[in-house]
């Protein structure tokens, strides 16, 4: 993880957080965070960029929903005091999946029927334009293409080249991703290849375009991951008191190594089967599906 | 709001019942987490069976579910019909196949236009909420947009501070078509913890007061920052049934209660 980070993320880069309140890339973000990678521009949809936003790290956020009352978060406040607050380009949710999806096909602009009339066309002007259609000659809404120069995606598994798949809800990670430029992964399992090859459906993106993967058990704690493990403490609670956010701040980045430290950490403070005890017992399996056939068998068959 | 009437409902189960009476068998319901979810499961459990359920995340349900603590948990995800992204969920919206819309909102304005943004200033606000999230994106594309809002003088205001999903701007005629607006959206009922109002000619009309609860047309008219318009022939809301409310505690509120229960006994230790 230290290595992917330290390679491919670059002060000032925008970064793109997949996980859109399934699957962030926690354990990736808070190494982000202990190497004090700054003046990112960050895009998301309903992830947690306080800890980012309060460590003095973002310079611009691109967002549809972000908790910004700073009364209620203490790592806003302390942006604030520090003067490190990030110019705020405010959209909406599909807005946000569009930019991606112009970055992720390739074109500098996405038509839209959303936005129009409203006060965030208005204020992010930059972002969001209207123009006649050429077609119907009826007014149509523009959001500019974003293509982040380094997206992180944290998958259930991969393969060690970077075959990534993810499945339960995917909010903007197939766009978001696919329009990065440098790509890292994070994985809770890295599998066999043939894994991968007899499901390939549920690959969002393929090992050419990915350039780190990194096995990270719980790599999205306390978020809940499909099929993995479910909330844990305190998952949905903005951190509103100084204490509580240094707290979590030393315990979860600056004072370990890594994040298996941190895991490790937990166990000793909450007990052995803490993180055991967020993995649901009774999983239900899909129908598998014939997917391939043996005497249709790739080079290794 | 005045307590002289003893009821066994309270505001926010009205608000809730009538939420789930404006789903309409068949409908294709978007629903944003806390009153809009337990309107939707309400209808889905009672009035509407065969409504289909749409959450921001990429989830598609045409089954019942737990009601979730968020809009995306493994609950909400287990068992749908279709898990996908938001960027589908949101086509599904825009190419007008998301007919009923159901938001919440910081302020309104008597021609609906709705602020999810901020109080004040936009460069200097007061308060900031989170902004539009899908808010705005559904407004645009559904043809009917239910609101649903705790009413007082700070919400309902003249002009919002802040037009993040705009209803039919100053209320002329054309307005949403004009500036390029999918034709035929637009919010179509507000639901209030004092009573319920739909738009004629765009305006928001009081078309019922909760009088079950003690509401009075003064009272709305109270808490209303505007010269509101009221219906020639006023109603009092049509309380909950018992069916509805037994419905709504034995299906809804006590799992809700269970999960907040299960919340509070893992106390919050490192996170």
């Amino acid at each position: 993880m230290k290595e992917a980070v330290s390679k491919y993320v670059k002060s000032g880069d925008l970064l793109f957080i997949s996980g859109a309140q399934h699957g962030a890339p926690a354990a990736a973000i808070a190494e982000i965070i202990r190497q004090k990678i700054g003046h990112l521009a960050v895009i998301t949809c309903l992830t947690n960029t306080n800890y980012l936003i309060g460590e003095g790290l973002v310079d611009r956020l691109i967002t549809g929903y972000s908790l910004l009352n700073e009364s209620r978060s203490y790592g806003l406040q302390k942006a604030r005091a520090a003067n490190k607050f990030p110019a705020i380009e405010e959209s909406s949710h599909f807005a946000i999946a569009l930019m991606l999806y112009a970055g992720y096909i390739g074109v500098p602009f996405m038509p839209t029927r959303s936005l129009l009339g409203s006060d965030m066309a208005k204020y992010n002007a930059e972002n969001i334009k209207a123009i006649e259609c050429p077609f119907t000659h009826t007014r149509v809404g523009l959001v500019r293409a974003v293509v982040p120069d380094i997206g992180i995606l944290h998958v259930q598994r991969a393969d060690k080249d970077g075959n990534a798949q993810k499945w339960g809800t995917l909010g903007v990670d197939l766009e978001g991703i696919n329009a990065s430029k440098k790509v890292i992964v994070t994985a809770e399992e890295i599998v066999d290849s043939d894994v991968i090859r007899r499901d390939p459906n549920r690959t969002l993106i393929s090992s050419f375009r990915v350039n780190a993967v990194v096995e990270q058990p719980f790599g999205s704690y306390p978020g809940h991951l499909a099929g993995c493990y479910n909330d844990g403490p305190g998952a949905l609670m903005p951190v509103l008191r100084q204490a509580d956010y240094e707290t979590n701040v030393r315990e979860s980045i600056y004072g370990v190594n890594d994040w298996d430290e941190y895991l490790e950490n937990l166990k000793k403070k909450n007990g052995a089967d803490f993180l055991d005890k967020l993995r649901l017992k009774d999983p239900v399996y899909s129908e598998p599906v014939a997917s391939g056939y043996e005497t249709l068998g790739g080079s290794e068959k | 709001m005045t307590q002289e009437i003893k009821s066994n409902y309270s505001a926010s189960d009205q608000m809730v019942v009538s939420a789930a009476r404006q789903i309409r068998d068949n409908d294709v319901v978007y629903a944003g987490v806390g009153l809009p979810m337990q309107a939707a499961l309400l209808a889905k459990n009672h009035n509407a069976p065969n409504c289909t359920i749409v959450i921001e995340n990429g989830i598609v349900r045409s089954n019942l579910f737990p009601i979730p603590v968020a809009t995306d948990t493994l609950g909400s995800q287990a068992f749908a019909d279709q898990l996908s992204g938001l960027f589908h969920v949101m086509c599904l919206g825009q190419a007008g196949h998301i007919n009923t819309g159901f938001l919440g909102a910081g302020q309104i304005d008597r021609f609906g236009n709705l602020n999810d943004t901020c109080v004040g200033d936009y460069r200097k606000p007061i308060h900031r909420w989170p902004g539009s999230g899908g808010g705005d994106d559904i407004m645009s594309s559904c043809a009917r947009t239910i609101v649903i809002l705790e009413q007082d003088r700070r919400r309902f205001l003249e002009k919002v501070d802040f037009v993040t999903c705009p209803g039919y701007f100053d209320g002329q005629p054309g307005r949403r078509e004009e500036i390029g607006l999918v034709p035929n959206t637009g919010p179509t009922a507000v639901i209030t913890n004092l009573g319920i109002y739909e738009f004629e000619n765009r305006e928001m009309v009081l078309k019922s007061v909760h009088s079950g609860i003690g509401v009075t047309l003064e009272k709305v008219k109270a808490e209303t920052g505007w010269d509101l318009k009221v219906s020639l022939d006023l109603k009092a809301t049509e309380p909950p049934t018992e069916e509805e409310l037994r419905i709504f505690r034995e299906k809804i509120e006590k799992v809700r209660a269970a999960r907040a229960r299960l919340k509070g006994e893992m106390a919050p230790p490192g996170q």
